[in-house]
């Protein structure tokens, strides 16, 4: 143990030194924290308008947020420990540390205790939501800190929950798939019992709130246990506390009692692991995003073969709609279609909810900001991206602007399909004009252009092969750079024509928006073509 | 032809290449050699196009940065980069498209079977091993039949047969008046195909051979490599 011990004060002292021997990262690491103690005290003294929100203020959304968060948070945790326990070790614990004569069980509280030490980086992203959550949904500042401390409670469960399904299951293929299905079977019984009851009670905001809240959820192994608990100490429920808490605690102990008696032999099914995730850090920190590292081994069919179309430049574009179409088979219609479908009708029932009177140009004025908000999480490794890491695009003998605008073709198409989709789909929600549905559809796509602008005008300022942090700073610089001219632009219409034009608000701020999103764009590309001269 | 003038890259302060001039006529197969960390790469990268430098680069008269110079000058990295859901016989398809070339089929199919990839016709870019990705890169660079062809260690990491193929491809080149720029620091690998040789240290080349002159002076290359790279090591320890 002390040889564990000593390799884990080592790498705090190290990354520490590291961190002050390094001004810019360690600004960075300060900027992010005052950034989030700014955010929970702004978000508890600015609250005031959500928390007007009748929506908001019942308990009922809280629960089933609250129950989704450790959902979220729990069930990729338990698979992950089902295929292997793994991502817990680096390729240099498996060198170093697996040879040495320590006991493998120390390994593995090793690996898992570092891993839950990372997780609390979460936690902390949670606490600074915790002013917002306070004014949001009305609940006081320790009900506040019973959530926040719950989902910490959650992440060390389900470490210790990982622990008990990897003894149960690392050397038994039959029981990790039984364990499989059943870590399935608690999330589609939550979406099914959701789904069901809000059928069954006909399809509305107040029958969506009851599904979401049920109390049966609760009894949902681990994640509805701990909601339990949690809930509980919020609403003072004594028997909820106590049947939910000694559930809870004797799932965690059962993972440590388990350790003690199971023969572990977990090195092999770390190694390949381990292997990958190395792949997987160097390829983040690279900012290098390949298909390898993002799907690993999984088997693809090749149901097309050949590029069939492109000359010169556009085959990078054929090239990319093959490689896409391999990828998924419906390349335009994704996940993230999905969630952009999901947050436009959270959006369009929402304000209906709150107010049913409300002018149909306020939610896809409201969708459309918010969309192009969520899509910055999207856009973070286009294609285009991963081209520039492979030497072809820069030897291929056609003109530099040309190439690029086809190597990020698809990353320009695929807003414009997803806006288009999601805004057709509101539209049935909210109704109003359809020049506001293909204003807000459009500018939402001219976001995706812009986003992939200010990427170029960040690589070409900083350089492809800067670090993660800095790109990222410059890149939001950016982006807020070259989106506030089109904004200031888009406001001084929306007031003036407003008095007439009210009913299309969304044009009114969209529409120059989009022209603007547009010209920035194609300006940045041609002024940023010798980005293509050099891999720097 | 290869005409280098000047050549200097620098990163920060570090000077990578310190100006580096010469010439590589039609025909003729120069190695870059020299310890790791000796340059050779950067010199190859800033040939190729992919880095920033100072000094002047010219591939059969057009500055190497040019679409004319691009159209004939073909590269072999040092890791071999294929992309991970083509097949190896659409890199070949990109590349013709790419590079507007018409009839390849034959060539392509030619190169594969010489590399034997024609049984992994089919396979995506990251099903392959090292060694085949590396095949992928040298039949990608040959299918554009180019002027120039740069080569940044070819042989590592390839299999026997894939060598001794490869040094063949390289003669049958060579024959045509391609010039070939290849960079190692195993002089022993590319020891019958060298025409001249420049042995590079800390950025600079310290020493330029042509195969006459060391076949006429009697001089041992190995010996020559070792004085000057050992030297200068010790030199850098010492101080």
């Amino acid at each position: 143990m002390n040889s564990i011990l000593y390799l884990l004060r080592k790498t705090v002292k190290n990354e520490i030194l590291d961190t002050l021997r390094h001004p810019l990262k360690f600004i960075l690491y300060a900027f992010v924290a005052v950034s989030m103690i700014y955010g929970a005290v702004r978000g508890y003294t600015a609250g005031d308008d959500l928390g007007n929100s009748e929506i908001f203020s019942d308990p009922r959304l809280l629960s089933g947020a609250y129950l989704a968060v450790l959902f979220f948070i729990s069930i990729p945790i338990m698979l992950k420990g089902l295929s292997s326990g793994t991502s817990f070790f680096s390729l240099s614990d498996v060198n170093n540390l697996f040879v040495a004569p320590v006991s493998p069980k120390k390994i593995l509280v090793y690996g898992i205790g570092r891993q839950l030490a990372s997780m609390l980086v979460l936690v902390v992203t949670f606490a600074a939501y915790g002013g917002m959550i306070i004014k949001m949904f009305r609940v006081t500042v320790s009900q506040a800190a019973v959530l926040i401390i719950g989902i910490a409670l959650m992440l060390i469960l389900v470490q210790l929950v990982t622990l008990m399904i990897f003894c149960l299951a690392s050397t038994h293929p039959i029981r990790a798939k039984v364990m499989k299905y059943f870590i399935y079977g608690m999330a589609f019984f939550a979406l099914g019992t959701v789904i069901i009851y809000s059928f069954t009670k006909g399809i509305s905001v107040e029958s969506i709130f009851s599904a979401i809240s049920l109390p049966m959820l609760e009894y949902i192994p681990f994640v509805g246990w701990m909601h339990g608990f949690v809930f509980g100490i919020m609403e003072s429920d004594l028997t909820r506390i106590i049947v939910f808490g000694v559930l809870t605690f004797l799932s965690g102990i059962s993972g440590i009692i388990l350790l003690k008696v199971t023969r572990l032999d977990f090195y092999e099914d770390v190694l390949s692991q381990a292997e990958s995730y190395q792949e997987f850090r160097e390829a983040v920190r690279e900012g290098k995003f390949s298909d390898k590292v993002m799907f690993g081994n999984k088997e693809i069919k090749l149901r097309k073969k050949g590029i069939n179309k492109g000359r010169g430049a556009s085959s990078i574009f054929y090239k990319h709609l093959l490689e896409g179409g391999r990828r998924s088979r419906f390349m335009f219609f994704n996940i993230n279609t999905f969630v952009l479908i999901f947050v436009a009708l959270v959006i369009g029932f929402g304000i209906k909810q709150a107010k049913s009177d409300i002018e149909p140009t306020i939610i896809y004025l409201s969708a459309m900001i918010i969309l192009a908000y969520v899509q910055f999480f999207f856009s973070a490794s286009g294609d285009w991206v991963k081209e520039l890491t492979k030497p072809y695009i820069y030897l291929i003998p056609d003109g530099a602007v040309k190439k690029l605008v086809m190597a990020a073709a698809t990353g320009i198409i695929k807003p414009f399909t997803d806006g288009i989709i999601t805004f057709v789909i509101l539209a049935f929600v909210a109704g109003g004009q359809p020049v506001d549905v293909i204003t807000a559809a459009l500018t939402y796509g001219s976001f995706g252009t812009l986003y992939i602008a200010a990427n170029v005008l960040a690589q070409r300022l900083v350089g492809i092969d800067s670090t993660g942090g800095i790109f990222i700073t410059f890149y939001m610089s950016m982006i807020v750079l070259t989106l506030l001219p089109g904004v200031v632009i888009g406001l001084v219409v929306l007031s003036t024509m407003s008095g007439s034009y009210g009913f299309i608000a969304a044009t009114l701020l969209g529409a120059p928006l989009f022209i603007w999103n547009m010209i920035v764009s194609a300006g940045i590309f041609i002024a940023c073509r010798n980005l293509l001269n050099n891999t720097e | 032809m290869l005409n280098v003038s000047h050549l200097t890259k620098k990163y920060h302060r570090f000077v990578a290449n310190d100006n580096l001039s010469f010439i590589v006529n039609d025909g003729e197969t120069a190695v870059l050699a020299g310890p790791n960390g000796a340059g050779k790469s950067t010199a190859i990268k800033c040939i190729a196009g992919l880095l920033r430098f100072d000094g002047e680069i010219e591939i059969c008269g057009f500055n190497n940065k040019s679409i004319d110079a691009k159209k004939i000058l073909g590269y072999v990295p040092e890791i071999p980069a294929p992309f991970e859901l083509l097949t190896v016989w659409e890199h070949m398809e990109f590349i013709a498209r790419a590079y507007r070339l018409e009839d390849w089929e034959k060539r392509a199919e030619e190169l594969m079977s010489r590399l034997e990839l024609t049984d992994k016709r089919d396979k995506l870019g990251k099903e392959l091993s090292k060694g085949m990705q590396q095949k992928i890169s040298i039949c990608c660079a040959m299918l554009i039949e180019p002027k120039v062809v740069l080569f940044d260690e070819p042989l590592v990491g390839l299999d026997p047969h894939a060598i001794k193929e490869l040094k063949a491809m390289l003669g049958e080149m060579k024959k045509n008046g391609t010039t070939i720029i290849i960079s190692t620091h195993m002089l022993e690998s590319v020891e019958d195909i060298w025409d001249k040789v420049f042995i590079m240290m800390n950025g600079k080349i310290e020493a330029e051979r042509t195969r006459r002159f060391v076949e006429e002076s009697g001089e041992n290359l190995e010996e020559l490599f070792f004085n000057i790279t050992e030297k200068k090591q010790t030199g850098a320890d010492a101080q």
